[in-house]
């Protein structure tokens, strides 16, 4: 796109931001999309709060340029559920109480999205550290863990297989 | 029965959708945002403020200096002591403070504008220390205050000479904690709209009616006249708990005259913003050989920061969480609050608790170690029990101190040998340790219930949903009293203008005191109920009973009418009741003495530690926590409480600390200001609540947390035989300590 504008491609659609230079995908998918899902809260990529994925891959969109994203694929959080039906990690998520505030549960959400997709059998270790880059101020990570497990578990029996 | 179940958050699915409506969300049409620029030194006088060409900027709505306030128009002064100030008026007290507000069109126009305005300053000796700021001659920050006292609160009990002469051995100690930050990731919001002469309000707060009087003093309005509105929040921690950005939103929303105006902080501004207090603990023990303590002496001072805002009624508290839960029939505490040139300290999830059970359980290890004495083995001996009593003066019921410990010790295997050396440069360690809180003395809280010819009902409260579940435990006190499912009751609130009174959600008092009010409530809305359905059911209300969803005969039970149809035959769409909870109690603020609390919070921590001596890092095994419930609401949000104040605990015990150079904080970020991660975690963490019959509901918002630092110290003494007094334990430290083969002291 010409000048000062971008198409991204979000939650499967295309978008036309028109003022996108120097501006943050972050910033555009809250403030031009209205994605609320992604949230700021350290401006530096190391809480994990505003965790995207970008063509299924985990990024901090408070470190990337709205300009970055065009051409590629972007999910958040909105884009998970189909309607009433949440995301097998949404709902695995929800079972195991695995969140307080919920100001990071997104992040964590697409994280445990993108580990799967990475290594789909994570053992427990793997998963502490794959997931050691979201954090979760109210210390919800046991209910997290088994949270991910449980998404591990049942997408291994295909329930949520993509 | 819908109590002790494990719900799940009425709000769930929107917490795991990312639609949760918090305040940070908020846009609204034609909103402005706004920037602060803050001052730059600790200390300094302001000569002059020159902001003509930033007004001039286009896209600049509204600044606001302190030329706008003077006689006749705003207030600049707010704060629990009247001592804060929306912007600075003729002095800076501490890098960060304050000095102007811009509300623009952008961000961006708002942070270009701050540059454009000239501040003139003429820097002014600062001090930051406590000890220092207590000297005479020290820089004064508040001419009412010569010495930075902001106070001195007493405790005096029994004979504190004759008890350090019954005993055979005096220990005497002294431990600190440094300045950190609450850390919500949610940011401190409010956005303020002025329409008609009034002010609408949302903001992320703990305390929205102390809100709603500050904001409403510095307007000069009727608190009436200002409604604060509190959307679901993304962390509170005790940096919610008092006024923080909303008198600075509502000036400028009253400047915009009519936009709405957003002012969120930046992470960095959330370390000027509010921190826990830096605290320095003298203690000093008489103990008999056999473990008897004889009396105890402690001197606190708590950095205050350069403003009070709720600091004195913290440090009054604090000086009860310094002692610890047991039985010494002679106490002497001196809790100082001292003011100096750093950003304003507040509550600290496990507020004061914390620093106190950092330095009374570290120190019932020395005394243990001094004794040849087991540590648990001591505590038990000293422990509080039923019928005895506190240093207060206050007799203690209902406490399970006993039990919290056993329930700790015995997953570690306390008592038992166990591997100390698994490898030629690793000890492996043990150590526990017990807190003991009160919670708000006197307190108030108010609720409204509506069911509605559906048999829906709404609880409107005031106590504010920050993750801790409250809004979920108080729906399941609500459908339980009534006999409704979970599913017919909703949530509203808080908002002041529709919800009722409740003086805050801290201090883990809202499930105890909130929940209270929600059964009144309950019984009240029953009432009424029995009242409507007696001449329908026919006979007296005294012979009528409600519950699960009825009203009905008690001697026939099947004659009966649901809520819901018991509202459409009386003609009426809704039926409204209110409930109220209310204690009373204060103490002597030169003696201590008097009634701390209606009941005692309980908790305790124990692990497992191992030290790596060739580098000092210390790793947490296993850690197993209880806290005493008295009765659990909901299990699975109850343990979510226990154990994320184990992990929240493990910060300030291994790496929450923030670098202070000259009034500088040099780490106000994530990357140099840690937080506990995955992987930080032990390996193994447990939690138990305990309940007992017959008891209160017992908050849970804090118990674990205070044990952590204390119980994890106590097992690197167990290991290498080194006592750290002052968090955070890093790997330096220990490793330092280790090489220098001393503790540091």
């Amino acid at each position: 796109m010409d000048g000062d504008g971008v198409i991204l491609h979000v939650n499967g659609k295309d978008h036309r931001i028109a003022s996108a230079s120097r501006r943050l995908l972050l910033h555009v998918l809250r403030d031009d999309l209205g994605l609320k899902g992604a949230r700021g809260a350290c401006g530096i990529g190391v809480c994990g709060t505003c965790t995207v994925l970008v063509d299924g891959r985990a990024m901090s969109s408070c470190l990337m340029l709205a300009a970055q994203a065009e051409g590629r694929e972007i999910t958040t959080v909105e884009g998970l559920a189909e309607g009433e039906v949440l995301h097998p990690v949404q709902q695995a998520y929800l079972d195991h109480f695995a969140f307080q505030c919920a100001y990071c549960t997104p992040g964590f959400i697409l994280s445990t999205i993108a580990m799967l997709d990475d290594d789909p059998f994570a053992e427990q270790d793997a998963i502490r550290g794959y997931l050691a880059g979201n954090l979760c101020r109210c210390g919800s990570y046991l209910n997290i863990l088994r949270a991910a497990q449980a998404a591990r578990d049942s997408r291994g029996q295909g329930a949520g297989a993509s | 029965m819908v109590i002790g179940r494990a719900v799940p958050m009425l709000d769930a699915g929107a917490r795991v959708r990312g639609t949760l409506p918090y305040a940070a969300n908020l846009r609204l049409p034609g909103m402005l945002h706004a920037r602060i620029l803050r001052s730059p030194y600790p200390h300094a006088r302001i000569i002059r403020i020159e902001a003509g060409e930033a007004a001039a900027l286009p896209g600049v709505a509204a600044i606001v200096t302190r030329d706008d306030f003077g006689p006749g128009g705003l207030n600049p002064v707010y704060g629990s002591a009247r001592d804060e100030t929306v912007v600075a008026i003729e002095r800076v007290r501490f890098v960060g403070e304050p000095v102007a507000l811009v509300a623009a069109e952008t961000e961006e126009i708002a942070e270009a504008a701050l540059e454009l305005i000239r501040v003139e300053y003429q820097e002014l000796p600062a001090v930051f220390d406590v000890f220092e700021a207590i000297k005479e001659g020290a820089p004064v920050l508040h001419p009412d205050f010569p010495a930075n006292l902001l106070g001195h609160a007493k405790l005096r009990h029994g004979d504190l000479e004759a008890g350090f002469a019954q005993a055979d051995e005096i220990i005497e100690e002294t431990y600190t904690s440094p300045l950190a930050q609450q850390t919500a990731l949610e940011q401190q919001v409010a956005i303020g709209q002025w329409r008609e002469g009034q002010l609408r309000m949302w903001t992320a707060t703990q305390s929205p009616f102390t809100v709603r009087r500050e904001v409403a003093h510095v307007l000069g309005l009727d608190p009436a006249r200002v409604q604060i509105i509190v959307p679901p929040l993304g962390g509170g921690f005790g940096g919610k708990g008092n006024v923080r950005t909303q008198p600075q939103a509502a000036v400028l929303a009253w400047k915009a005259g009519g936009r709405p105006v957003k002012l969120m902080l930046s992470r960095e501004e959330e370390f000027v913003t509010v921190t826990k207090h830096a605290v320095t603990i003298h203690i000093k023990s008489g103990v008999r050989r056999d473990g008897r303590l004889t009396a105890r002496q402690v001197e606190v001072h708590w950095n205050v920061g350069a403003y009070a805002s709720s600091s004195k009624h913290l440090m009054s508290a604090g000086m009860l969480r310094c002692i610890g839960p047991y039985r010494i029939p002679n106490v002497k505490v001196d809790s100082y609050g001292v003011y100096t040139n750093l950003p304003t300290a507040a509550a600290y999830r496990g507020a004061m608790s914390s620093q106190g059970a950092w330095a009374h359980e570290s120190h019932m290890d020395s005394i243990s170690h001094r004794l040849g004495m087991d540590p648990l083995a001591l505590r038990l001996q000293n422990i509080l029990h039923d019928g005895d009593q506190f240093a207060t003066g206050e007799t203690v019921h209902d406490v399970h101190f006993v039990r919290c410990l056993e329930a700790v010790a015995a997953p570690i295997g306390w008592g038992e040998p166990f591997e100390r050396e698994p490898a030629p440069h690793r000890r492996r360690g043990r150590g526990l340790a017990v807190m003991m809180k009160h919670t708000l003395s006197s307190s108030r809280s108010e609720c409204a219930l509506e069911l509605d010819n559906t048999g829906r009902l709404t609880l409107y409260t005031s106590s504010v949903e920050m993750g801790q579940g409250a809004h979920t435990a108080l729906a399941q006190i609500c459908a339980d009293e009534l006999g409704l499912p979970i599913a017919a009751v909703a949530v509203s609130g808080p908002d002041t203008a529709v919800s009722p009174y409740d003086t805050q959600t801290a201090s883990s008092r809202t499930a105890f005191m909130m929940g209270n009010a929600v059964r009144n409530g309950a019984s009240a809305l029953k009432d009424k109920l029995i009242e409507l359905a007696a001449p329908l059911l026919g006979g007296s209300p005294e012979g009528l009973a409600a519950g699960h969803g009825l009203v009905f005969i008690q001697t026939s039970p099947d004659s009966c009418l649901p809520y819901a149809e018991l509202l459409k035959r009386s003609g009426k769409g809704t039926l409204k009741a209110e409930g109220s909870f209310q204690t009373e109690g204060g103490i002597d603020p030169e003696t201590g003495q008097g009634v701390a609390t209606p009941h005692w919070h309980q908790g305790a921590g124990a692990c497992e530690v191992e030290v790596d001596l060739d580098t000092g890092k210390v790793t947490v095994l296993r850690y197993h926590a209880a806290a005493f419930a008295g009765k659990v609401i909901n299990p699975e949000l109850a343990r979510l409480q226990n154990d994320g104040n184990v992990i929240y605990g493990l910060g300030p015990t291994f790496m929450e600390q923030m670098v202070v150079d000259s009034g500088q904080i040099l780490n106000a970020n994530l990357s140099d200001y840690r937080i506990p991660s995955f992987l930080d975690l032990p390996s193994e963490l447990g939690s138990a609540l305990l309940e007992s019959e017959g008891s209160q509901i017992h908050g849970l918002g804090e118990m674990t947390l205070p044990p952590v630092a204390p119980a994890i110290a106590n097992g690197i003494y167990d290991a290498v035989g080194l006592r750290l007094p002052d968090l955070p334990i890093t790997s330096e430290k220990v490793f330092r300590a280790l090489v220098e083969g001393h503790d540091g002291r």
